[in-house]
């Protein structure tokens, strides 16, 4: 693991198409822990992930055919498996589905060295100062439609507003924004 | 897209704090972006989360797709308490599949739609369907005339005569509660709900005991047919409800006893291996 | 159940299809080890195969598997069974099984009633086979070879005592066939394994014991070697074909293979072959479906 792959994520989900099980296993090997880190973020209930995870590469196995080829492997997955997360934690109501942007000042201790904020000027430019200076209402949509891939109407059942609303706010989010992009970022339409 | 740095990847200390928990939500959120792209990090991640969870997970992914999931009837039975090693055979018996099971209940709703629209006096449809339901059902249940696992099956310590009973009262549960609602809604004597009964548990002894010496396929053509005869004969002469009634009941009886003795004698007596229903 | 006797034996066996008579009088036993029934079509194998696997039984004469008499009851033929795994000659497939699925069911068939063990055990056999990436398959998809081998997995779940493989080597070519030499050597060791062909280099790759059954009867039971033995001195390699040859072919090399009758000018004595053996052994029985490898 961590060397350069020979196969593309795109050549193994055709084989999975095709019925080939051990491409099936590579891209778990490949995904299956990331998708795991990422749902955890979202859900703390470790039994509900590992389901979701597992419904997530099920799916793949019976749909392989209906990825088309136009993104990433990553995305896609990540599309299916947080839908399925928020499908299945509708009615619980004791679990935040979208993280919590307000920074405590206990967690201001654990922010990313020097070297560190490399990063977050390497994804989004500016965005990041822009996107703490949100408020909080613009925060969650932009989490749930930009960050996590959601149309705007899967957003409003998710955040419970109408799908007007979450146009709006991201609307506005987005003027809010533009001022601190420093150039297009994906996702922004 | 990432602007313009290539090769760019997260320190694995960042890395540690993102699955820990500890980063906030922006940072986070920048690790996530980046981390569905790439596939350094994705690896790294893979690292850091404990082998055995991962292994549990393919465990639960494999097992789902390896093993296609019940039929929709069988489920709800399974729920409803049928063991598990049981529910697997019954998987393979087409009739007790959605699609027959559906084509079954179409048939006799419009059987039935047909006694009720008429007042009760276009009743044959109705007493033609219901007992051939379950005989046609277990004839389809039985296996193809040269069932491609007929020599395994014979050879196998559960038995082909189990087998068959087993898939004989999957279908009679699956086609005789519906049958029973919809006799309720014929009109008539009250009788005549659950009349057809009597045809219907005495035509699938006869189609066993038949299919013991020509096979299913024959068998069931052979049942279908005469009754067919008997329904369709009799609304010449008799009234609409007279195949059901209490001589023809006790004419049911007997023979419903004599295929019994048959199937019975036939499996004791022979004691062939590979001889059975 | 007495102790000391073979897994299997036969005492006077015989089955008649109609007019046909399939087996005429057999009498043989076989123990621990793999075993290879050689005969041509209609030689009586699949019969003895199948009534050494319960599938039928015989008109006459004494048949006791594992001890037991498959005859006498219900319950003597269901213990037989519990230890018994068979391929049959012909067996079809549902097509919109798995792979995977149509073994796990035989393993129900079985007895394996425990999911967790039967998912671990239909896995095992399936490795053994040489299948477990295409598991999850269906069978439909498999090539011919694959699907013979998918009937071979089911005749190995829970290691029986009595393996009775019908015609096993049918569309696997050679790297497959070594597999199955493995396979089966290793399962010779703790159980009696029967196979039937009608391939001399089957039996030659897969067996210690031979039989060799020609209409109905045995003409020859002993180690492989010593059917080999029997044509010593009646295998040459010649210029010409001898004229009362029994069955001769030109090779790759020029010269001709020559069997049996007198031994022709300027020939020199060969190396017999297990192939040379059986058709000296039969005769013109062996003729009429031998085909030159």
């Amino acid at each position: 693991m961590g060397t350069t792959p020979i196969v593309t994520d795109a050549a193994l989900v055709a084989a999975v198409a095709d019925g080939d099980m051990t491409a099936l296993r590579e891209l778990y090997e490949r995904h299956g822990a990331w998708l795991h880190a990422r749902l955890i973020r979202r859900c703390n209930d470790h039994e509900v992930v590992v389901e979701v995870v597992q419904d997530t590469f099920v799916a793949l196995w019976k749909d392989a055919r209906r990825f088309r080829h136009d993104g990433e492997v990553g995305a896609w997955l990540w599309g299916i498996a947080f839908r399925r997360m928020v499908s299945r934690l509708r009615s619980r109501r004791d679990v935040v589905l979208v993280p919590d942007w307000d920074v405590s000042p206990a967690q201001q201790q654990l922010m990313p060295s020097a070297e560190d904020q490399v990063l977050l000027g390497v994804e989004y430019g500016d965005l990041a100062a822009g996107l703490r200076r949100l408020s909080p209402e613009f925060r969650s949509v932009v989490q749930a439609v930009v960050l996590d891939g959601l149309t705007t109407k899967e957003a409003g059942r998710l955040l419970g507003v109408r799908q007007n609303t979450v146009k709006t706010r991201l609307h506005r989010a987005k003027a809010q924004l533009r001022t601190a992009l420093t150039e297009p970022q994906e996702g922004w339409r | 897209m990432t602007t313009g740095i290539q090769g760019w990847h997260a320190h694995p200390a960042l890395l540690s704090s993102y699955v820990a928990g500890d980063l906030d939500a922006v940072a986070g959120a920048s690790i996530e972006q980046h981390v569905s792209r790439c596939e350094t990090c994705r690896a790294a991640v893979g690292q850091l989360l404990e082998p055995q969870v991962l292994e549990q997970t393919w465990t639960g992914i494999r097992d789902a797709v390896e093993r296609p999931a019940l039929p929709f009837p069988l489920r709800l039975a399974r729920r409803c308490g049928l063991s598990e090693p049981t529910a697997v055979l019954l998987a393979s018996a087409a009739s007790l599949r959605g699609a027959w099971l559906v084509g079954a209940f179409l048939s006799l709703s419009f059987a039935t739609l047909a006694a009720y629209a008429s007042g009760g006096t276009a009743l044959a449809p109705f007493l033609l369907a219901a007992p051939l339901a379950p005989v046609l059902g277990v004839a389809a249940a039985y296996g193809p005339r040269q069932d491609p696992l007929e020599a395994l099956i014979a050879t196998a310590p559960y038995g082909r005569t189990r087998l068959i009973l087993l898939r004989t009262i999957g279908v009679l549960a699956s086609v005789l509660p519906v049958t029973v609602l919809l006799g309720l809604a014929v009109p008539g004597p009250p009788w005549l709900a659950a009349a057809w009964l009597g045809p219907a548990l005495a035509l699938v002894p006869v189609l066993l005991a038949l299919a013991g010496f020509v096979g299913p396929r024959t068998a069931a053509t052979v049942v279908s047919l005469v009754w067919s005869g008997v329904v369709l004969g009799s609304t010449r002469a008799f009234a609409p409800t007279w195949p059901v009634e209490a001589a023809q009941q006790g004419v049911y009886l007997g023979l419903a006893v004599a295929a019994c003795a048959v199937i019975a004698i036939r499996a004791g007596t022979d004691r062939q291996p590979g001889v059975a229903l | 159940m007495s102790a000391g006797t073979s897994t299997v034996e036969l005492t006077g066996v015989s089955k008649r299809y109609g007019r046909t008579r399939a087996l005429a009088g057999v009498d043989i036993a076989f123990d621990r080890g793999v075993t290879g029934l050689l005969g041509p079509n209609g030689a009586g194998k699949t019969t003895l195969l199948r009534i050494v696997a319960t599938s039928i039984g015989a008109d006459s004469g004494e048949v006791r598997l594992l001890g037991r008499d498959p005859h006498r009851s219900h319950a003597d033929v269901t213990a037989v069974r519990r230890e018994l795994g068979y391929l049959p000659q012909e067996l079809g497939y549902p097509s919109d099984m798995t792979a995977f699925g149509f073994v796990e069911y035989v393993a129900v068939l079985k007895e394996w009633n425990d999911r967790e063990a039967r998912s671990q055990e239909v896995r095992r056999v399936l490795d053994a086979a040489g299948l477990a990436d295409q598991a999850s398959l269906r069978i439909s998809r498999l090539s011919g070879g694959q699907r013979r081998r998918v009937g071979l997995a089911q005749a190995l779940l829970g290691d029986p005592r009595l393996v009775v493989l019908d015609e096993p080597t049918t569309g696997l070519d050679p790297a497959q066939r070594a597999d199955l030499r493995r396979t089966l050597s290793a399962l010779g060791h703790r159980s009696t394994v029967l196979l039937s062909t009608h391939q001399t280099e089957d039996v030659a790759a897969l067996c210690e014991r031979v039989v060799v059954l020609a209409g109905g009867t045995v003409r020859f039971d002993g180690a492989v070697t010593d059917l080999v033995a029997t044509a010593v001195g009646q295998v040459w390699l010649a210029d010409e074909p001898g004229d009362d040859a029994l069955v001769s072919w030109r090779t790759g090399t020029g010269r001709h293979h020559v069997v049996g009758g007198v031994r022709p000018v300027g020939a020199d004595l060969a190396e017999p072959t297990l192939e040379d053996a059986y058709l000296l052994m039969l005769g013109p029985d062996a003729q009429r479906v031998h085909t030159p490898s």
